[in-house]
């Protein structure tokens, strides 16, 4: 069965030539021209991949996502007007996996498109099971467990999880992790980083605000405590 | 300002401000709130080189000068009438007392007695003279003359002598003898036929009046003191208002258009009142026009979003159809692409130049190893084949740098030299104490000296116009590389290459320690 993209956005001209754009990669589109339709389409039928533009009459964008995220950890892309106000951060807080901003180009959504459907990588024997105090790990299962009862995460919290995971009290750079986990440039915006590692903590961490597990390293990045 | 200020204009403007006002920034926007007035009346030298505030003082100062010079004189004066008036009227009583004394001793005296006992015998506080007068046969004026004391009889003068003995009338002199000055009364004796002096010292009140001339000038010292001071504390509460119309004027020049003067601290002030009000709406009309045009470009920008969207998905699909069109199309679609490429760049670039327009932009600070951010977005953006030049202690120079804003700047010199210049030959990083400039170096044509500060300047068509050719970029790119780097508390600037080879070298030049982040938050 081909990858399918829910693809939600009011403006019918672009939510069309989008439509055409991702179909020549092979993929299958469903298209949803409000919040209300969009959540309906996606409980209707399975969806690998939601592109939301945050811009919607009626229900809005991160409406969409808190619904979408409350039934799934399916990949989210949010698409904003501009990149460097709080619809950023609001998206990403809302359940948002990545973001683009308006006018973007087919060949850059469909590669974050790409990376964000890429499996965990696995075979690496060093994978098998990872403990760290409370925190257990099986990234070729895809699960987590704290205090031995499994936790949700979406597929980026887990990627991102298994990045750190990889190689315990390293110092990732949020550069490093952009290249890693969403398969950005290095000038990639690391409030992705930053929201994401904020999210991960109140789902792995006891106490959110006194992480013992994701620490923050000051002016380098993040490390994972081994 | 007058016609012959032209070339001073600076100075003058420069001094008027600067003892009294502590912002540097102020003082420019000071000079431009001197509105030029033809005909205007010249100034003196002591107004053009002193500044107003110094002048003001200046003249307090003076007036207080002249003010407690004048009073002390005349109560100098007034004490020293009063007191000599008083002295003389004190003698003159004593004088005739003595002198009706006097008279009646006379009467038992022979006529040619010694008569200088008699006289002796009269309590006075001075010289006294007894005159009579003696009639001889050849009718010459010839007096008798008895005294004590040690003024001399020559040191009368003779109008006292003549007035009081002769014409038979009372009178006054203030006269000198042997260093002292005496209050001299003479009063006739009708009886004896002469008249009766006194003399009496009044040396003391010239010297009590000295004593208190020193008392006056130390008072109009002070009074001058407390004058300036005066002066001072005045002229910075005049010039308070418009030292604070000199802040805000900086303060709006320098982009903070939310700038106003407190309008209720003047709103009783009949002068400075209305200067407030209007000075606060001019601001408020500056703002409100330079935020309906960083609106009006910020919305055309945004309207163009959506459409671009969908034509750049469309000419997407076009060209994985490329193949399948005949060939005339398949030029028109080419040609469709390679402008969509720089239509996308233009609206991304007046939505930034926009943003910075409304000041809704701010510094993202990252510490970064400043070599390996340069070496990596270089090797990025020319493919690996362009040398970066720097001093390997530059290698662990670690700063905090806003990474997105300094590659996008390097992006547009590398692109600015391949366009224009040939090419770039290398980057090359130099840094001293307090900066670092990263330049590019090409070897094209270089940039002549007059447009070297044009080319910065949004769409300035003119200077590059000679040399585009297809594929050349829009007029943005190094308006937005200069606002960049002003906002990174940076500068830029092209010139010729060091080498003295043909070519230029554009630099970014960057302060080590960046200005404060997040200064400039505002939400657009």
């Amino acid at each position: 069965m081909s990858t399918r993209i829910l693809t939600v956005e009011d403006d019918e001209r672009i939510r069309t030539a989008v439509k055409l754009a991702l179909e020549d990669e092979g993929w299958e589109v469903v298209e949803a021209d409000t919040g209300e339709a969009a959540i309906e389409a996606f409980r209707s039928q399975p969806t690998d991949v939601v592109l939301i533009d945050i811009m919607l009459p009626g229900v809005d964008g991160f409406e969409v996502c808190r619904a979408v995220r409350r039934q799934s950890d399916v990949p989210i892309i949010m698409v904003t007007a501009r990149a460097d106000t709080h619809d950023v951060v609001a998206g990403l807080e809302a359940g948002a996996d990545d973001y683009l901003t308006k006018p973007f180009v087919p060949k850059e959504l469909s590669a974050r498109i790409r990376a964000l459907l890429r499996r965990v990588r696995s075979g690496d024997s060093v994978l098998h099971r990872l403990r760290f105090g409370d925190l257990e790990l099986i990234p070729d299962e895809g699960v987590v467990t704290v205090a031995g009862e499994p936790i949700h995460l979406t597929k980026t919290e887990f990627r991102l999880l298994v990045e750190l995971a990889s190689s315990p009290g390293r110092i990732f750079s949020r550069e490093d992790l952009l290249e890693q986990v969403w398969g950005h440039g290095y000038l990639a915006d690391s409030r992705l980083v930053d929201v994401h590692v904020r999210r991960l903590r109140t789902k792995v961490e006891a106490d959110p605000g006194n992480p013992r597990h994701v620490l923050t390293v000051r002016g380098l990045g993040y490390k994972l405590a081994s | 300002m007058s016609l012959d200020g032209a070339g001073t204009t600076g100075v003058t403007n420069g001094d008027d401000t600067g003892p009294s006002d502590p912002t540097p920034a102020a003082s420019g926007t000071t000079g431009s709130l001197v509105l030029p007035e033809p005909g205007a009346r010249r100034r003196s030298p002591v107004e053009s080189q002193l500044g107003l505030r110094a002048r003001i003082t200046l003249g307090f100062t003076l007036g207080a000068l002249v003010l407690s010079t004048v009073i002390g004189a005349a109560t100098i004066t007034l004490t020293r009438r009063s007191l000599l008036a008083e002295r003389e009227r004190r003698t003159i009583e004593r004088t005739a007392e003595n002198a009706a004394t006097l008279e009646g001793q006379l009467r038992n005296q022979a006529v040619d007695a010694d008569l200088n006992p008699v006289v002796s015998d009269i309590p006075a506080q001075g010289p006294q003279f007894l005159m009579l007068r003696n009639q001889p046969a050849s009718g010459e004026r010839e007096v008798r003359t008895f005294f004590t004391g040690d003024v001399e009889e020559a040191d009368l003068p003779q109008s006292l002598v003549t007035r009081a003995v002769w014409d038979a009338k009372p009178a006054v002199m203030r006269i000198e003898a042997g260093q002292t000055l005496y209050s001299a009364v003479g009063i006739p004796l009708p009886e004896s036929g002469g008249a009766y002096f006194e003399l009496n010292a009044i040396d003391d009140i010239s010297s009590a009046v000295q004593s208190q001339a020193i008392i006056l000038i130390l008072v109009g010292s002070v009074a001058t003191l407390a004058g300036t001071a005066l002066g001072w504390w005045a002229s910075r509460r005049a010039l308070r208002p418009l030292i604070m119309v000199g802040e805000a004027a900086g303060r709006i020049a320098e982009g903070h258009l939310e700038t106003r003067l407190n309008a209720a601290d003047y709103a009783e002030d009949p002068e400075l009142g209305p200067l407030v009000s209007s000075f606060n709406g001019m601001v408020a009309n500056l703002q409100h026009r330079i935020d309906r045009d960083a609106q009006f470009a910020s919305d055309v920008s945004h309207e163009l979003r959506s459409p671009l969207t969908t034509i750049n998905a469309s000419v997407d699909v076009l060209a994985r159809a490329a193949d399948q069109l005949p060939e005339r199309p398949r030029k028109a679609l080419d040609l469709l692409e390679s402008d969509l490429v720089r239509f996308t760049q233009l609206v991304e670039d007046l939505l930034e130049i926009s943003r910075f327009d409304a000041g809704a932009v701010r510094l993202e600070l990252d510490e970064v190893n400043l070599m390996g951010l340069v070496r990596r977005a270089v090797s990025d953006i020319a493919d690996g084949d362009l040398p970066v030049v720097a001093d390997d202690a530059l290698d662990s120079e670690l700063m905090e740098l806003d990474k997105v804003r300094v590659v996008r700047i390097l992006a547009n010199f590398i692109d600015n030299a391949d366009k224009y210049g040939g090419g770039a030959d290398r980057v090359e990083v130099v840094a001293d104490d307090h900066t670092v400039a990263i330049a590019v170096i090409d070897s094209g044509p270089g940039v002549p000296p007059d447009e070297r500060e044009l080319i910065f300047e949004r769409f300035s068509r003119g200077v590059q116009g000679g040399r585009r050719g297809a594929g050349s970029g829009v007029g943005l790119g190094l308006a937005l590389v200069a606002e960049h780097a002003r906002l990174m508390g940076g500068r830029v600037e092209v010139t010729d290459r060091p080498d003295g080879k043909e070519g230029a070298r554009f630099a970014l030049e960057l302060p080590k320690v960046p200005p404060a982040a997040g200064l400039r938050v505002v939400e657009l």
